[in-house]
């Protein structure tokens, strides 16, 4: 496990198969060689509650005894304490077993306990300051779980704490979300209180829940910009955000006496355990386990006010993938299970990106940490479910696990992780255990299949993006007959552009050929024999193209490395021509000629294309300035080369970015603009990937600015030529922002011009409704990107040296070093420099 | 991100140790061990990935469409057959970041590309030269002497289909 028994040779250190006699010889040997108890001891703790076949009250009890029975020995006694502590952190499913260690450990060697708090407080008084408040919440449950070994109130106080923090921040500002925050580390503490040995605290949990009943149940303005699914047209929305549901749900549960009947409660066998043993030792009256002494609770400083850590805070939502089934494998939101189940699994899911193998693991065995039938067995298939006998729980635990990972995949404005870590779990599950959790995937296949037309548009980008990948890892088989019926659709029904470009994606990562033998036969239209095309026909190889030869030249000279001067005369004969035929514009025919040149001769692969465009790096640049007709050219041909695939075309303009020879707004200005053909091109998803990625680089771009403006211990002048930077950027970037809800309002609203000069102009097409919504829902995206990145910068900005500060002089400097007397230099304070 | 000095499960951020190994007996060949590079120094920034068992057929694009799933990549460069200049089964992918590339290590290392489980290992930067196969008949080292059957990677190894080979003729006579 880790770093914790890394021995210089493990079981196979070092050897190699050739060698496998003497392994062998080694193994046998081995067999004498006893584990010492201190590394047996770790193993316990490490792997407690993993395995169903043992019981972790056992462990508990075991690893209790160890350890109090050498607490003379140092490095067993921290061991013992770094490890729950680090388990606490990195492991939160093991939280209640953990705290039933640490009961029984007090009741046999309290001191030992002792450490144990210590190190907690140590810890948690750290994440606290920093603001590392999953940190603070994980300890605090923790804590909570052992709330019976304190003395008074235990745990309370520091909840009514946190919660006047919530208060504070909460008056100060309507749009708080940190408050909110605080909030949800007390809702989520106060369970595992109640169901820990502590007695006599519901009068205390119930006053800490109608205090915070206000602050939960109030909606927050921004809850609707991270519902997955759009407001519906013409109708109000009242999203309930995650803290509200759950204050909803502990108010029930609070009802019914605090049943929290999911939650394991490891310390009840562990006590049972112990109690029969001591009378089986002292031939007595059974000693109550209670019995052990009460420790003080940990002293916590929680500043005024509070800061926020390293991640931006926004409402959270309850989404399920298994909502609306007729018979119900995840717990309902009427049932705090929900709740629980899912903080702790999407806990376990992001702090364990560093291993995914270890985090599927735990999704698998997600049963192992909650109370035994809580869940139906492993892998019992959905139709099965129904004929289990009533009173028996129907939730499935794969599903559950799932569940959960999708909440991430699916998580406003953006996850924790890169999309693909979420995946990559998905992947891994997978691969446990593929009978259990395909027929999981693929209902929660279906349910996001259905709801395409109004999930957020994000949202199912990222579904098509995890769907084409999560196929590529097993043989790219999917049951493609069930939606047959949906290939009648409309091309720019939201079903439709799925199934495009979903195969799409496909084929990116594979090949056409590949990807068609996998389709039933409807399907086989839908890969044309362009896209099985290594390379796209050259159009001026055609006599009827305009400038045929002209183009075959141009290509000649490119292939065979020209200079630009030797390609100057033909690009005027281009010109000359276009010029005599009337044309406007005579760039724009050259510059088609030339790019497509450019892509023909680059089509073997993307280093060649790039190689071709950095050899013709001077021409192109030269390009936009003349025009912008002619810049956004360039994106034409492009796209227009790879028509077939966009994905390449997509590859090959993000390039042309990197060399500026385009701009972000010529990208936008070209797919909004000059391409919207009456808002048809909103439903194709390589074109929402483009306009994505482009924002994304200029957004991107801008949180470096923002990065570099706002490290500390920066001074003039560079604090102003920064802060110069960073504002024109901004200016450029909310332009951007602008341009693009310029566009698609007109497509949303239904006013756009080419949408009303459809048909018959009465803007009553079938299909003008369905394109009306893709610009809604493309508003809601931008719309919301737009935002996320203004109070990105803001937030930013709030704690950054003003400009105009000047370094210190020498002489602050030592003064800063010298013994703190309580005395701040006046300049630096005036200065506003912050350096906390 | 964990911020414990020690993790409680594996990371998969680390460099193999196949590269450790490697370093290792370096080190030891060595007369001044003690000058050598720790490994996993020299690994500290390095936003370049090893990406090895890919198919001969596996293209830029392929790979591309998958790696950039970590970030944005600033440079690609295919493994090629030392005297055919034709792939032969790795490649380079480097990225802008650092954390990028541990990110690709932990998410992308170890799941399949083009259907093939694909192995990446933090490099420490490419250099000219590298982008060949170091086999004696120009392809990678372990194409050489592979006694499976590999269809992705040109069927068995060189070295040992040509052994086989000589081993029928001498069995059977030349020419059949």
């Amino acid at each position: 496990m880790a770093d914790y028994d890394r021995r210089p040779h493990g079981p196979r250190g070092g050897r190699k198969r050739r060698y496998r006699e003497d392994d062998d010889y080694d193994r046998r040997q081995r067999r004498r060689y006893e584990e010492p108890l201190i590394v047996k001891v770790r193993r316990q703790l490490l792997t407690i509650a993993e395995s169903a076949a043992r019981r972790a009250e056992d462990d508990a009890i075991s690893i209790a005894r160890s350890v109090a029975e050498n607490y003379g020995d140092e490095e067993f006694r921290n061991s013992f304490v770094d490890i729950a502590i680090d388990l606490v952190l990195e492991q939160p499913l093991k939280i209640p077993f953990i705290a039933a260690t640490v009961l029984v450990a007090n009741f046999q060697k309290s001191e030992l306990v002792s450490d144990v708090l210590n190190r907690s407080s140590e810890s948690l008084q750290k994440y606290v300051d920093v603001g590392a408040w999953r940190e603070v919440k994980l300890l605090l449950r923790f804590l909570g779980c052992l709330q019976s070994i304190f003395e008074g109130d235990g745990i309370f106080p520091v909840l009514e704490e946190l919660f006047a923090r919530a208060v504070d921040l909460q008056t100060a500002s309507s749009e708080d979300l940190l408050g909110l925050e605080l909030v949800k580390i007390i809702l989520f503490t106060i369970p595992y209180v109640m169901a820990s040995p502590a007695t006599g605290f519901e009068s205390h949990a119930t006053a800490l829940l109608e205090k915070t009943d206000i602050i939960a149940s109030t909606p927050h303005a921004l809850v609707d910009l991270v519902n997955p699914f759009g407001p519906e047209t013409g109708k109000p929305t009242a999203t309930q955000s995650f803290i509200s549901l759950v204050q909803t749900q502990l108010q029930n549960e609070s009802s019914r006496s605090w049943e929290l009947s999911c939650l394991p409660r490891p310390w009840k066998g562990a006590r049972e355990a112990l109690e029969a043993d001591e009378a089986r030792e002292e031939e007595g009256e059974p000693k109550s386990v209670e019995d052990g002494p009460k420790h003080p609770f940990p002293q916590i400083t929680v500043p005024s006010p509070v800061k926020n850590g390293t991640r931006a805070i926004f409402p959270e939502v309850y989404l399920s993938v298994y909502a609306n089934q007729d018979i119900e494998t995840v717990p309902p939101t009427s049932d705090i299970a929900s709740s629980l189940m899912r903080d702790v699994l999407v806990d376990t899911i992001n702090i364990l990106d560093f291993n995914r193998i270890a985090t599927a693991k735990f999704l698998i065995d997600v049963d192992c940490y909650f109370t035994t039938n809580t869940f139906v067995k492993r892998a019992t298939p959905f139709d099965r479910l129904r004929d289990l006998p009533g009173d028996r729980s129907q939730w499935k635990p794969e599903d559950v696990a799932v569940d959960a990972v999708f909440s991430q995949l699916f998580q406003l404005p953006s996850p924790e992780h890169k999309l693909v870590y979420y995946h990559s779990v998905l992947t891994e599950c997978c691969k446990i255990a593929p009978a259990a959790i395909a027929p999981s995937l693929g209902r929660a296949i279906r349910f996001l299949y259905r709801g395409l037309e109004t999930i957020d548009l994000d949202l199912s980008h990222r579904f098509l993006d995890w769907f084409s990948h999560h196929l590529s890892n097993f043989g790219f088989t999917w049951k493609w007959s069930e939606w047959v019926d949906d290939l009648e659709l409309p091309l720019v029904h939201p079903r439709m552009a799925f199934i495009t470009g979903a195969l799409d994606k496909e084929i990116r990562l594979s090949f056409a050929q590949r990807i068609r033998g996998t389709l039933p036969d409807p399907y086989q239209d839908l890969i044309t024999e362009g896209k099985e095309k290594d390379t796209p026909d050259f159009k001026y190889q055609s006599d009827t193209t305009p400038y045929a030869a002209e183009g075959r030249e141009t290509m000649q000279l490119v292939r065979k490395k020209a200079s630009n001067e030797e390609i100057q005369p033909v690009i005027d004969a281009i010109e000359e021509q276009a010029k005599s035929m009337g044309v406007e514009d005579p760039l724009l025919s050259s510059t088609d000629a030339f790019v497509t040149a450019i892509c023909f001769v680059g089509s073997k692969s993307l280093s060649h294309v790039l190689s071709c465009i950095e050899r013709n790096k001077e021409r192109l640049l030269a390009i936009g300035p003349k025009s912008s007709q002619a810049r956004r050219q360039i994106i034409t041909s492009v796209m227009e080369y790879w028509v077939d695939q966009p994905g390449i075309g997509i590859n090959i303009i993000d390039k042309l970015l990197n060399y500026t020879i385009l701009t972000p707004l010529s990208v936008i200005e070209w797919a909004l603009v000059d391409k919207l053909e009456a808002g048809t091109v909103l439903a194709k998803s390589h074109v929402f990937e483009m306009i994505s990625a482009t924002v994304g680089k200029v957004t991107n771009r801008l949180r470096q600015i923002v990065a570099a403006r706002t490290q500390q211990g920066l001074y003039e002048p560079q604090l102003s030529v920064l802060d110069e930077t960073l504002n024109r950027e901004k200016v450029d970037m909310q332009a951007l922002f602008k341009v693009i809800e310029d566009s698609i309002v007109s497509v949303a609203g239904g006013s756009n011009d080419e949408l009303m000069e459809r048909g018959d102009g009465s803007g009553n097409l079938p299909e003008d409704e369905i394109i009306r919504q893709w610009g809604q829902r493309w508003l809601r995206v931008f719309r919301r990107k737009a935002g996320v990145e203004e109070s990105f910068i803001t937030d930013a900005m709030a704690t950054a040296t003003p400009v105009g500060t000047i370094a210190p002089a020498p002489e602050t400097v030592t003064s800063e070093i010298a013994p703190a007397d309580g005395e701040m230099d006046v300049a630096e304070v005036e200065a506003g420099a912050d350096f906390s | 991100m964990s911020t414990l000095l020690h993790n409680t499960v594996d990371r998969l951020d680390r460099p193999s140790a196949y590269y450790v190994g490697k370093n290792k007996r370096r080190k030891y060949s060595q007369d001044e061990p003690e000058k050598v590079e720790e490994p996993v120094d020299n690994l500290k920034n390095a936003t370049t990935l090893y990406v090895g068992n890919l198919s001969f057929y596996t293209t830029e694009e392929q790979i591309h469409e998958l790696f950039s799933k970590c970030g944005e990549i600033k440079r690609l460069v295919m493994g090629l057959d030392r005297y055919n200049k034709t792939p032969c089964g790795f490649c380079f992918v480097e990225y802008y970041t650092h954390q990028d590339a541990l990110d690709c290590l932990k998410y992308v290392g170890g799941t399949k590309l083009d259907e093939r489980i694909i192995r990446t290992d933090l490099d420490p930067g490419f250099e000219e030269g590298r982008q060949y196969g170091r086999g004696k008949s120009g392809g990678q080292v372990r194409d050489e002497y592979r006694e499976e059957y590999d269809p992705g990677r040109g069927g068995y190894g060189r070295a040992y289909a040509e052994d086989q080979q000589r081993r029928e003729e001498e069995d059977y006579g030349a020419g059949r």
